[in-house]
């Protein structure tokens, strides 16, 4: 019969095939594996690799997994003391979940020293327990380790139209005004609002609500997203800049707001520096291109104006066998002439002299700011193993409100209440 | 029924399928369109239906910048491997319990058993399958793959096979049995060609499952040697950029290469789907 | 005792011995057989099958640390009000979807199998239909997104909509729900026909051809002659996406997030999101386990409503 000979012959291929393809991988010290985030992060450190192959000979193979995914692989990885990665990319605030875990080497004794050329805040954030702030209760008697150092410097930034008006927005005040005369309904919002649900929308809203004087926990795990600041911080963007906002925040994510700016149908909003390049700036796609500003995020009502760190670490599992040459590679990446050459192909440094260097300037106009943003220092998120938890509860209730289902108050209300029963749960002393 | 009410009848059934044709059309040719359109297209403040300037940049990128296609490469090995080993067990499981006398009750418990593999979120499975894999040393090799998509799809392997063997009369392999062919002749020469449209349905259906799958793709690989296309396509979202115009050419790839495969096998795809094969002769 | 075994009497009650006794044997043989054929196939993939699922049951009942911590993580698991929020949009989702696709698919299957004669157009049809299933999921999600985003969207575009009243499909509830689930329609409603479609090919001609000379009306023969040969594969595909409404994920994740609020956040995602996000596999374990005896429990019931076996 014809179709079960052509299912005989398919099984001794297939089988051949498959038997051929699982030749295992081999793990010498010549080969360097990086479990590395998708997307505009690791350009810089794609161009690298050849490069230290050149000058090393060790194989440098990035695998890359976007970002949602690549945390659920450390997540497996770490819990299954997996060897593949010698290497990982990691948000900072993954930090705390990896620290709290015990995941990461210490890389203090495998040769990586503080360099004052790179902002203080940058050392700070990739330290475990961290050195300032509030400490997780299971963590306060653990010694301070160095578990991540940063290759993507990264602090969230604030982007307007210059053609439209002469002079930068100083104040969220100065925001709203702006945005209430520039917007025109239909052709430009006045303000473009990241509103997706969870991740999202929370990076959008985590400055406003620091620079307008609230926050999510003060100095003892205690919840305050629920007072009196951080309330007046969720109505200023669930009712007053939305009122200003294009026609639907509850979907926007920064691929959006960057096509909206892009555009030109955007007057202001907050910016990553990872998302700049990829249309604001992108020569082929902008219509903006020179008439976009991009300056520090404006003050609000607790007098000053405060960034979120975004920085991406690299850090060693405890798991790779290859620990010392790992290190070595985080070494390399460090120096000021692979910074240089990190920065000329699509990385953002973080060391203040790259950053700052006038041969670079033109094409990342960013750059001077992103230094100064690094210097103020910038707020990091919470340093707590529950953050993913709680970022999705403040996610979920803003886009809630953002989309009419509840109101600022009933958001700042059950947001605070879920997130208090949640950390009690994890055994902080939360009230 | 009167001569006009048929005709009014067919009138109203060709409508509906051009309309449901055009509602499952539509999304493939958006797909098809986005693929050919460059990033500055896809940036137009209005998006357009036809691609302004078609072209095949999307396309080389994924196959070639990113490097996906040898990770088609690996998709198509798994997909048929997974496919055919799976049609293989579910034949192994489905002959005792169709063709012999197997109690009922062991014929409900591997049946009701074999559904139920499909009612555990993979959620829960992933780490546990992922410490699996690792211990037996398959980790990021493609046999984990094969492995694991031959489980996942013999719920739906089983039940087919087992509908298409239960409408096969015994009595027409019991004649052969009786005149002295062996088990293995008799399932060769009768049974095999008689349940081809049941094979077929599951060949489709089942190498469409693997070929989609993501979840265990992800979880059971960590580099390219391994990654199957879905893995790789993954990718082109990410947390500030969605690249549009590779993405969709990606889903265009994803469909070629299995319809390819099924107008090459055409011919059986046809005679696999005629009336009634089952009873004739 | 049968009556024709009575009636004939043996020539030599030996005889009559050595042929039951042969009868006994060729059953104990084909019975054996049974095992023989099924045991080591069965057995193996029963095992790796069954060894996840044991690690996903101790996952459940265990801390971080290994210590068996009892049913603290099901206490949990259920004390979460979000849970039932999760259960009652996949309710709503599943009832949008499900309907469509299973009576759409099986319509369409009857509506080809009726209609169409021509084996060329029959395998077209046929292999069109896997389509939609082959597309990887994310890259599904993304053109859904190009179809309903506003202002980008091409739907609102052909509707002519796009002012700042136009219909937002991922962030009005009813709306969002609507598109997701028209997404899983699209692309599911094929595999239905797929199953079914292959299911009418196993009715047997003569069985057809008989009530058609008894003057059948289309609505009799389906309901009487082919429908009875559908039901396990109909059985089959009721439960197959009902599981599978448990697992959708990419799509819902690129198009809306679970917005707007929790709306569209559906079991699948909410399960993962207590995994991942909360970093609670513990009791992201515990809500698999409790979803598979809900729909064990569930297929038990319905099975015995819709028996897999004719007869």
């Amino acid at each position: 019969m014809k179709l079960s000979k052509w299912l005989a012959m398919l099984v001794p291929i297939a089988l051949v095939a498959s038997a051929c393809s699982s030749t295992p991988s081999a793990g010498t010290a010549s080969k360097l594996t990086i479990a590395a985030v998708q997307g505009v992060e690791d350009a810089g450190l794609k161009a690298l690799a050849p490069m230290y192959k050149q000058q090393k000979g060790v194989d440098i193979q990035i695998v890359e997994a976007p970002y949602d995914d690549l945390y659920s692989k450390l997540v497996t990885a770490f819990k299954a003391n997996d060897s593949t990665y010698d290497l990982v990319m990691m948000d900072d605030p993954w930090m705390p979940k990896f620290g709290t875990d015990g995941s990461l080497s210490d890389l203090g004794p495998l040769g990586i020293t503080q360099d004052p050329d790179v902002a203080q805040v940058v050392w700070d954030v990739g330290t475990w327990p961290p050195p300032r702030g509030p400490v997780p209760p299971s963590e306060k008697s653990k010694p301070k380790q160095l578990l991540g150092v940063t290759i993507v410097g990264n602090v969230e930034m604030f982007m307007y139209r210059n053609d439209l008006t002469s002079t930068a927005p100083a104040t969220y005040d100065d925001v709203l005004k702006n945005a209430k005369a520039q917007n025109k309904s239909g052709s430009v919002a006045g303000y473009i609002i990241r509103g997706k649900a969870t991740n999202p929308v929370v990076a959008d809203f985590l400055p406003i609500l620091w620079s307008q004087g609230g926050d999510v926990f003060d100095e003892n795990w205690n919840v305050v997203l629920d007072n009196a600041a951080s309330k007046a911080a969720i109505s200023f963007l669930v009712n007053d800049l939305k009122g200003v906002a294009q026609t639907d925040p509850g979907s926007t994510d920064a691929s959006d707001r960057d096509k909206i700016m892009a555009n030109g149908q955007g007057y202001q909003s907050s910016v990553w520096p990872g998302e700049i390049n990829s249309a604001v700036l992108d020569p082929t796609v902008t219509k903006v291109a020179g008439k976009v500003t991009f300056i520090p995020i404006p003050a609000g009502k607790s007098g000053k104006g405060v960034g979120m760190m975004g920085n991406w670490l690299l850090g060693v599992p405890k798991a790779s066998k290859n620990q010392q040459a790992a290190a070595d590679f985080v070494k390399w990446m460090l120096q000021k002439d692979t910074q240089m050459t990190y920065a000329q192909n699509k990385g953002i440094p973080s060391r203040t002299s790259v950053l700052k260097d006038a041969s670079l300037t033109a094409a990342n106009p960013y750059f001077s700011v992103l230094a100064d943003a690094l210097q103020a220092p910038p707020n990091w998120r919470p340093r707590t193993d529950q953050w993913n938890a709680v970022e999705t509860i403040i996610g979920t209730h803003l886009n809630k409100a953002l989309t009419g289902g509840e109101t600022a108050d009933q958001a700042a209300t059950g947001a605070a209440t879920e997130i208090r029963t949640l950390m009690k749960g994890a055994g902080y002393p939360t009230q | 029924m009167t001569h006009r009410s048929r005709g009014f009848t067919r009138v109203a059934t060709s409508a509906l399928l051009a309309v449901i044709a055009f509602v499952f059309a539509f999304p493939l040719f958006y797909l098809i369109a986005t693929s050919l359109k460059t990033k500055a297209d896809l940036f137009a403040p209005v998006p357009s239906l036809f691609p302004p300037a078609p072209t095949i940049e999307p396309y080389l990128s994924v196959l070639f910048t990113r490097g996906f296609a040898g990770l088609l490469v690996n998709s198509t090995i798994v997909g048929l491997s997974a496919t055919v080993l799976a049609i293989c067990v579910a034949f192994a499981i489905c002959y005792p319990i169709t063709r012999l006398p197997a109690t009922p009750r062991l014929r409900a418990f591997v049946l009701n058993w074999a559904l139920s593999l499909r009612f555990l979120p993979p959620v829960a499975v992933v780490i546990p399958y992922f410490a699996i894999v690792r211990t037996i040393g398959l980790y990021n090799q493609l046999p984990a793959l094969i492995l694991v998509y031959t489980i996942f799809n013999l719920p739906l392997a089983i039940w087919m096979l087992r509908g298409f063997l239960d409408e096969i009369p015994i009595e027409i392999e019991e004649a052969a049995l009786v005149d002295g062919a062996s088990r293995w002749y008799a399932f060769r020469t009768i049974l095999l060609p008689l349940s081809r449209t049941g094979i077929l349905a599951v060949v489709i259906i089942v190498f469409a499952f693997d070929w989609a799958e993501f979840m265990f793709a992800f979880v059971l690989t960590a580099t390219p040697q391994a990654m199957t296309f879905p893995v790789g396509v993954q990718g082109l979202v990410t947390q500030f950029e969605i690249i549009w115009n590779d993405m969709a050419a990606g889903g265009v790839i994803a469909i070629l290469l299995p319809l390819s495969l099924m107008i090459i096998a055409r011919r059986h795809v046809m005679t696999g789907l005629t009336f009634g094969v089952i009873r004739e002769k | 005792m049968s009556g024709t075994g009575v009636s004939v009497a043996p020539a030599h009650p030996f005889a009559i011995g050595a042929r039951i006794r042969t009868a006994w044997m060729v059953r104990s043989r084909q019975e054996r057989l049974v095992y023989q054929l099924l045991l080591p196939v069965f057995g193996t993939v029963f095992v790796l099958a069954t060894i996840p699922f044991i690690l996903a049951v101790i996952q459940a009942v265990t801390s971080d640390s290994g210590r068996f911590i009892g049913l603290a993580n099901f206490a949990r698991a259920l004390g979460n009000p979000l849970l039932y929020e999760a259960i009652k949009q996949t309710a709503i989702y599943a009832a949008i979807a499900l309907p469509i696709e299973i009576l759409g698919g099986l319509g369409i299957a009857l509506l080809v199998h009726r209609t169409v004669r021509s084996n060329a157009v029959r395998a077209a049809i046929y292999i069109a239909a896997m389509i939609p299933i082959v597309i990887p999921q994310i890259a599904v999600g993304v053109i859904f997104r190009l179809v309903y985003a506003p202002d980008y969207g091409i739907l609102n575009v052909l509707l002519g909509q796009t002012g700042p009243n136009q219909p937002l499909w991922l962030s009005s509830p009813p709306l969002a729900m609507i598109a997701t689930a028209s997404v899983d329609i699209w692309q599911w409603t094929p595999f239905v026909y797929l199953v079914m479609f292959a299911g009418f090919q196993t009715v047997p001609s003569e069985s057809v051809e008989a009530a058609q000379v008894d003057g059948a009306t289309n609505w009799t023969q389906f309901r009487h002659i082919e429908l009875p040969y559908l039901r396990p594969l109909l059985l089959l595909v009721l439960f197959f996406r009902i599981a599978d409404v448990i697992r959708v994920f990419d799509h819902v994740y690129v198009l809306t997030g679970g917005g707007p609020g929790t709306t569209t956040q559906f079991l699948s995602l909410y399960i993962y999101r207590i995994g991942f996000k909360f970093s609670d596999l513990g009791q992201a374990s515990a809500l698999a386990v409790i979803v598979m005896v809900a729909m064990i429990l569930f297929y038990t019931v319905v099975s015995r409503f819709l028996p897999a076996d004719r007869g």
